[in-house]
């Protein structure tokens, strides 16, 4: 394992200049731009304890035997769709152009009437109660949003409980409330949709469809249509916001990406309607039900599991790491059992850096020696593709787990393969 | 001077007898003298509007200027109570000399014909295709042949919608010449309002409401057959 | 009778007219003030039933465009005089061909007002559980306001106009003084008639303005900051 920590033989150091990496890295962490290359920023899957599919709770929504054939269609949209719906998880819908994803959406709020079969929303069948009814009980998001031009951001996201008749105290605490649930700015209340950007009033839409507090949430590409860092900004509230709501979630996108990261489960779905494969993000990945799945999840679908999973799930492992109390022979053994010329030490479980073999002394404390800050840095919160990233940016072959300011142990890039090999779900 | 003449048809005779009597066609006070009375006026305020108005929009549309000029006339073509006007003309016409006839209704029918064909036009010429104006261009036409090989040819049939409007307009509000002291086809109502002759009244009703429906017949024909396939396509009815 | 006109002494106003007569000039301007309304009103409610059935059925459409065209070309003069054997002298005569005229403005702009509703918006208040009544009145009434008070304002203004004409038949207004003056070679209550129609004209188109601008607040804010 060649290591930047190597060099050729015979060559004297006094101060610790590893490789023109450091160089490099030391300069980028100077440089604003590379402070996320060298220093993962940590979580970007909040809510670790997600429980991704595998509690058994209660079905929210069933489909049963769903289908739907478009008057003057040549073929159904949607075809024997069976599909059970965990409580408090959120299933996103996927798949290709005609896959009546949306299409299987717009049933559940019956925007769209199935051709056949049922679908039950809590164990009631949709179709018994007036539609209207059944409608302000669920909350619809869409792409355009569709706020009304004419009323104030107020007026907009009050609809509902206005319609269901509580009281204007009871509405404005409500607004209050679901203004900082999604992050909108109490200023922008007043204001009509159109003096409010793409985010902001996408942000609109999702407070207006969670007014009431409906237990089910329709999602059609909420994120569609905002730029990028908007989105996965978006994204990451949607997590943040179900870690506190816990609401039933169904959404559509057409960005497998975006399904990975934020699904509970995934429902593939092919043209015409049919389910191809109903699985938590990983096992979609990992096991992919047949040649369709595999081609729509993409070829570097490993590589995309490495986003699924963090630091934290790698077993721990010290790698050439010594304290630095255990003193110098300690160290020599560690160095000789890795075959590195490096060892790595700690001072009360804080690491200090990395120590070249040749300044190794036996009379000199390890913590007074020269010592070279670690390249490439992780946190437990970090995606298992991030580190990889830094690993291979970095020219190390070895992160370094900063778990608020302990040692958390190491990675190396063979560590993150060998995760792969897992059963999904581990 | 007929204001106060005596229309020569005997009281309550049957509508379609006197429409189809001969007789009341013919003679100084008959109808096609009338008709041609009206026909007359209206055709001259409307080549008078079109010849005016179409070189004067196509020209503001074609170099982008007078976007002021269109909210004129469109603000011109509500405001103005045709009947009113005329009125207000008629002691002025008369102080200056210029008499009873034509010039109160002339002025008061041409305000209301410019409005629609200036603005057809202007539209027309402003929505032609850039792609085909600037491929003349690049093809070495001079300014005024893009005007009026391409711009003008293509906006044909919405112009000649726009005169059709100006037209029937013009036909339909002409009657009110001959309670204006003017006669045209619109005396027969006046007369038969005057005599408390019903048969007469309905009468003058009809020939009315019969040219101004012509008027609009012929120019849907005319925009039917006289346009090349590809123009008339292009045809959406800007106003009505 | 060119040559009697000219002789009288008579200014374009003589305004002892204006100060004595200024009973009949009020008169006249309710009246035309009144007819106008009757007839607008008249209007608009048969042009909200006619739309709904355009907005309902689609086929609907073309015929009632048609009909209301066809309506609108027949010259008012003709109009009047048809009515009057049946009706009479009356305000029935004037009011029915008045109503008539402003129904393929309004029933244009009502249409196209609610057409204008973007779909996204009709599908959020569905979503939503409104029921269609509301959804009407809640959003795509307003939203269609202003296409029915730019409606709205053609047909007041072009209503004045013709009202003038009703003169004809003696339910005039402000015609009258025109009709009058010219009967009588007196050109002082024509330049009024004239004058005050085209001002109740601009008066009431402004009217109409203000209240749309009143009754669509969210138009008036200035567009979006990025």
């Amino acid at each position: 394992m060649a290591s930047i920590f190597t060099r050729e033989k015979g060559r004297r150091r006094r101060r610790v200049e590893p490789s023109p990496c450091l160089h490099v890295f030391c300069s980028c962490l100077a440089d604003d731009r590379f402070r996320d290359i060298a220093y993962d920023v940590g979580a970007r899957l909040p809510s670790l304890d997600r429980t991704k599919g595998t509690t058994i709770g209660a079905i929210a929504i069933k489909l049963q035997d769903v289908s739907k054939q478009f008057e003057g269609a040549a073929t159904p949209a949607v075809t024997s769709l069976d599909l059970d719906i965990e409580e408090g998880s959120i299933v996103v819908l996927i798949g290709p152009s005609g896959c009546g994803k949306t299409t299987t959406l717009r049933m559940i709020n019956r925007l769209i009437e199935p051709t056949s079969g049922r679908i039950d929303i809590n164990g009631e069948d949709v179709t018994q109660r007036p539609v209207a009814e059944l409608r302000r009980e669920i909350g619809y998001v869409i792409q355009q949003v569709g706020l009304f031009p004419h009323q104030t951001i107020a007026a907009n996201i009050a609809t509902v409980p206005k319609m269901l008749g509580w009281e204007k105290q009871r509405i404005s605490d409500r607004i209050e409330e679901l203004a900082n649930l999604v992050g909108l700015e109490p200023s922008l209340l007043d204001r009509y949709p159109d003096e409010l950007s793409g985010g902001q009033q996408q942000r609109v839409g999702v407070a207006r469809a969670l007014a009431a507090d409906p237990p089910v949430l329709l999602m059609d590409e909420p994120f569609g249509a905002v730029d990028p860092i908007v989105r996965i900004r978006l994204q990451d509230e949607l997590l943040e916001l179900q870690a506190r709501v816990g609401k039933t979630i169904v959404l559509v996108t057409h960005d497998i990406d975006e399904a990975l990261k934020i699904a509970d489960r995934i429902a593939l779905l092919n043209v015409g309607g049919i389910l191809e494969q109903y699985s938590p993000p990983d096992e979609l990945l990992a096991e992919p039900a047949n040649r369709f799945v595999e081609e729509f999840v993409g070829e570097d679908r490993s590589v995309k599991r490495l986003q699924l999973r963090t630091v934290a799930d790698l077993p721990f492992n010290r790698g050439p790491v010594v304290a630095a109390t255990d003193g110098a022979a300690a160290a020599r053994n560690i160095m000789e059992e890795y075959a590195t010329e490096w060892i790595g030490v700690t001072s009360d479980d804080v690491f200090l850096g990395w120590v070249h073999a040749d300044d190794v002394q036996d009379n000199v404390s390890l913590e007074s020696v020269p010592r070279s800050v670690p390249a490439a840095q992780v946190q437990p919160g970090s995606t298992l593709r991030n580190a990889m990233q830094i690993i291979m940016t970095s020219h190390t072959s070895t992160a370094v787990i900063e778990d608020e300011g302990r040692f958390g142990g190491i990675v190396t890039l063979e560590l993150i393969r060998a995760s792969l090999e897992a059963e999904p779900g581990q | 001077m007929t204001l106060l003449a005596q229309a020569p048809v005997p009281r309550d005779v049957g509508v379609f007898e006197w429409l189809f009597d001969p007789a009341s066609w013919t003679g100084s006070d008959g109808i096609l003298v009338s008709l041609a009375d009206t026909v007359i006026l209206c055709s001259v305020v409307v080549v008078v509007a079109t010849v005016t108005m179409v070189p004067l929009a196509s020209w503001l549309a074609h170099t982008r200027r007078g976007e002021v000029s269109v909210s004129w006339m469109v603000t011109l073509s509500r405001a103005i109570p045709t009947f009113a006007v005329a009125g207000l003309l008629v002691p002025i016409s008369l102080r200056i000399g210029w008499g009873f006839e034509p010039w109160p209704i002339l002025i008061a029918l041409l305000l209301l014909a410019l409005p629609p064909i200036f603005l057809n036009t202007y539209t027309a010429i402003q929505q032609v295709d850039p792609g085909a104006v600037d491929a003349a261009r690049a093809m070495g036409y001079s300014e005024t042949s893009v005007l009026v090989r391409v711009e003008l040819a293509l906006a044909t049939a919405v112009i000649l919608a726009g005169v059709r409007v100006a037209a029937v307009t013009v036909v339909a509000t002409e009657p009110i010449r001959a309670f204006l002291g003017g006669d045209g086809l619109g005396r027969y109502v006046r007369d038969g309002l005057g005599q408390n002759n019903d048969g007469l009244l309905i009468a003058g009703a009809i020939l009315v409401a019969g040219l101004a429906g012509l008027t609009a017949l012929v120019f849907r024909l005319i925009e039917g057959f006289a346009l090349p396939e590809g123009v008339r396509r292009l045809a959406t009815t800007a106003t009505r | 009778m060119n040559a009697v006109f000219a002789q009288a002494p008579n200014p374009i106003v003589r305004w002892e007219y204006f100060i004595d007569e200024w009973d009949q000039i009020q008169s006249a301007l309710l009246e035309h003030l009144e007819l106008t309304v009757y007839a607008v009103g008249l209007g608009l409610i048969a042009s909200a039933g006619l739309s709904a059935i355009a907005l309902r059925y689609r086929w609907a459409l073309a015929p009632i465009n048609g009909f209301t065209a066809f309506l609108y070309t027949i010259p008012s003069v003709a109009l009047f005089g048809i009515l009057v054997p049946y009706f009479g002298l009356s305000r029935l005569t004037a009011v029915l061909p008045l109503a008539a005229y402003t129904l393929l403005i309004l029933v244009t702009n009502i249409v196209a007002g609610f057409n204008a509703v973007s779909p996204e918006v009709r599908e959020a208040a569905d979503s939503m559980g409104m029921t269609p009544t509301r959804k009407v009145l809640q959003v795509e009434l307003p939203l269609a306001m202003p296409y029915i008070i730019a409606g709205l304002r053609v047909a007041v203004v072009s209503t004045v106009g013709i009202v003038t004409v009703a003169a004809i038949i003696g339910q005039g207004g402000l015609g009258r003084l025109i009709l009058d003056g010219l009967r009588r070679a007196f050109w002082t209550p024509m330049t009024i008639g004239a004058v005050l129609s085209i001002l109740l004209a601009l008066a009431l188109d402004g009217l109409i303005l203000g209240v749309g601008r009143w009754l669509t607040p969210w138009a008036q804010r200035a567009r979006r900051a990025p």
